[in-house]
């Protein structure tokens, strides 16, 4: 404005390039006003929804502090009555997330660095029809298949066991399987004398609870050949043709509680 | 203070550039409305060849064929086994329960297993599933892999659970070793007859289908005499009820 008060000749035409400057800033100031006052409705029209979510993070909150089989998990790990490594999730009730993690057992001179974290789901006790495990490896001998079984006792002899799954490595040493079967309850017998033992969160069940893990080589040939010992011997741990073609134990639990 | 030449060059800029942005738009949705277009009718997929042309990709119009493979190849297999054409490398069987317990009161019972194993070599675990028809409506049952298919069913996997609708039906879907299944102590883990000759452990090649509550059992089959057994994992011992369908055979159906 001060421009256009005392005007010359050749101050017209500065002064009309300044007025189109300032009318192309003011255009893009308009521009940039309208596109806040977008995203200010946007925000405004989220936040006219925050107060319903608001409401159900501090149900699921409530929810999931007061998830009963969460609850009784952290009872048991307190108590020693389940394995110290094993991490109950703050999960909305009724369902039951537990973690616990893997370490090397027979590859641990080789692969000391290997990982493996164990996650397991269930929905409902009284509803789910199985548990949902997955199992994610890290730094294990690459492009190897290994098998996965539920067993009464983690370390040698292992007592009784159930083949669940397989897991292949890749390249890098990672991997992972998804499996769905019975596992929380999960137990071993023979129908003709089934006995009873105790389950740490059920109490006295039939037969023989199967309540630790292992990853086993599925061939033997691959252990002698990964860990560089050709004195190992088979063992059962692979299902099918011909006996003891599997090799040992590669990753344990190694708890002595259970840890599901 | 308003200036009308101004606002009047203001009016027009806005007006201006509000017809080059409204054009430019109308520019950028008529090009994408003809690239999806092309993208649409070109239903044969164009590559750069290695010489730099474009060549036509060509896909198979046929299905690959069927072959049934093998199973069973070292024992018998039950003749309910249905071993299914399939796509190689793949193996899908198929087989029926029959009902037991339950055959007085609902003898019309159907189940059908399917399991299937995607590559023999490398598959990390097989999938079965359960059908049933026409069974008690609205109650849990506990499925098995069993050593025998009848008393006293001998070494036992529990595998899952199947809940019928009000109509008596249902079906679950349960992923894990089911062809090679077995049950071994290692402390004495011994050998057995498989399909793929003699293997570790003892096999589990025979499936059933048990009531989970012994009292749910009791009351669909009005009979409170019937005895507890330990089909089902948790608490407490014996709360199963009996077998409710049963693959029936002597020879292994998995």
């Amino acid at each position: 404005m001060r421009l256009l008060q005392k005007r010359t000749p050749g101050q017209t035409v500065l002064d009309e390039k300044g007025e189109r400057r300032q009318a192309g800033m003011l255009f893009f100031a308009l521009q940039g006003l309208f596109t806040l006052l977008l995203v200010f409705v946007g925000a405004t029209g989220s936040a006219s929804a925050a107060p319903l979510r608001t409401g159900h993070v501090q149900t699921q909150t409530t929810r999931a502090l007061t998830n009963p089989p969460d609850a009784h998990l952290r009872q048991l790990i307190q108590a020693g009555k389940l394995a110290p490594t094993v991490q109950v999730l703050p999960s909305l009730a009724p369902t039951l997330i537990e973690q616990f993690p893997l370490v090397p057992s027979g590859i641990k001179q080789a692969f000391p660095s290997a990982t493996a974290q164990v996650t397991i789901v269930r929905g409902n006790r009284d509803n789910a029809v199985s548990d949902t495990i997955t199992i994610d490896v890290q730094h294990m001998p690459p492009n190897i298949t290994f098998t996965i079984f539920l067993i009464e006792i983690a370390n040698k002899p292992f007592g009784n066991v159930e083949y669940v799954a397989d897991l292949t490595t890749r390249g890098d040493g990672g991997g992972e399987t998804i499996f769905q079967c019975i596992a929380l309850v999960a137990f071993s017998m023979d129908a003709r004398n089934p006995g009873t033992s105790q389950d740490d969160r059920e109490g006295a069940t039939s037969g023989v609870n199967l309540e630790h893990m292992g990853m086993w080589f599925a061939s033997l040939q691959d252990a002698q050949r990964v860990l560089n010992n050709d004195t190992l011997t088979g063992t059962i741990f692979d299902g099918g043709n011909p006996p003891l073609h599997a090799g040992p134990q590669a990753m344990t639990d190694g708890q002595t509680a259970p840890v599901f | 203070m308003k200036n009308p030449r101004l606002s009047c060059f203001y009016n027009r800029l806005s007006l201006t550039r509000l017809m080059s942005s409204l054009l430019l738009l109308c520019l950028l949705l008529t090009a994408c409305s003809t690239s999806s277009a092309q993208q649409t009718n070109n239903s044969t997929p164009t590559a750069i060849s290695s010489t730099g042309g474009v060549q036509k990709l060509t896909f198979p119009q046929t299905p690959p064929s069927l072959r049934t493979p093998a199973f069973g190849a070292s024992e018998q297999i039950a003749p309910t086994v249905k071993v299914l054409a399939s796509i190689d490398p793949s193996l899908i069987i198929q087989f029926p329960l029959f009902p037991a317990s339950i055959k007085k009161l609902f003898p019309k019972a159907t189940a059908l297993v399917t399991v299937i194993q995607g590559n023999p070599e490398i598959s990390v675990f097989d999938t079965v599933v359960v059908d049933v028809q026409n069974m008690p409506a609205n109650v849990k049952y506990t499925v098995f892999f069993t050593e025998l298919s009848a008393k006293p069913f001998g070494h036992a996997e529990y595998v899952g659970d199947l809940f019928t609708r009000g109509d008596g039906s249902g079906e679950s879907i349960f992923h894990l070793i089911t062809l090679v299944a077995f049950a071994a102590d290692n402390r004495q883990p011994g050998t057995s007859a498989d399909q793929s000759g003699p293997a570790s452990g003892i096999q589990l090649e025979h499936a059933g289908i048990w009531f989970d509550g012994v009292t749910a059992a009791r009351v669909v089959l009005n009979d409170s005499t019937i005895p507890g057994t330990p089909f089902d994992g948790g608490c407490c011992p014996l709360h199963g009820g009996p077998q409710a369908m049963t693959d029936g055979q002597a020879l292994p159906v998995i």
